[in-house]
């Protein structure tokens, strides 16, 4: 699963700070997003996609063999 | 306070109570011992209230890995040092039932009690759990 968590960021001028602050996790956190590193739950990309005025398929992008990981 | 400060906090806490446990188990006091477990339990809860410490889901399931992962170590590990040190007496070895070597069996069978609690709470939780996620599998 990849996401364009970075790119939204920077559109909204939002550093990983501001923005764990805002959905209610920590900086590491938003920072294992970015990374590819930790898949968030569907709520918390609900919130990352409400944030960015967004809609999820937008941010995160499936990729096929996600869902074997 | 933040959460170096919390993490630099509970260290000392944790030094101090495994300090305070050496001169116990040394001096063969347990009232010292459990009033440092007591006064190190309190302190820890007294630190973690005040920090107020975010817990986010990354977190959550870093620590549910890690106590899996402590489970699927752990038990096998206990389970095979107790049937390691039951195999000696239960198998004939009459050196290994008496004298300086009794201690094994009993410590065997203090490891395989241990293994079974471990097992049975975890398929307890796994039980109940299960239910509570909506694993019963009845169709409504």
């Amino acid at each position: 699963m990849k996401n364009k968590i970075r790119v939204f960021r920077a559109l909204h001028n939002l550093t990983q700070e501001q923005l764990a602050d805002r959905v209610g996790v920590t900086r590491q956190t938003v920072n294992a997003i970015e990374s590819n590193k930790y898949l968030p739950s569907l709520g918390l990309a609900f919130k990352i996609a409400k944030l960015f005025n967004a809609k999820i398929e937008d941010i995160f992008i499936d990729e096929e063999g996600d869902y074997e990981k | 306070m933040n959460k170096k400060r919390y993490l630099q906090i509970r260290a000392l806490v944790a030094l101090f109570v495994a300090t305070m446990m050496a001169i116990a188990v040394s001096n063969h006091s347990f009232l010292l011992a459990l009033t440092t477990l007591l006064t190190g339990m309190a302190l820890m809860v007294l630190v973690r209230l005040q920090a107020n410490i975010k817990l986010d889901e990354r977190e959550i399931a870093l620590r549910e890995k890690a106590a899996h992962l402590t489970y699927a170590i752990f038990a096998p590990t206990i389970g095979l040092g107790a049937v390691i040190m039951l195999i000696p007496t239960q198998g004939g070895f009459e050196v290994f039932s008496k004298g300086e070597f009794l201690y094994i069996e009993s410590l065997g069978m203090i490891l395989a009690y241990l293994s079974l609690f471990m097992i049975v709470v975890y398929s307890l939780s796994y039980f109940f759990l299960n239910r509570k996620y909506g694993g019963s599998g009845d169709e409504k």
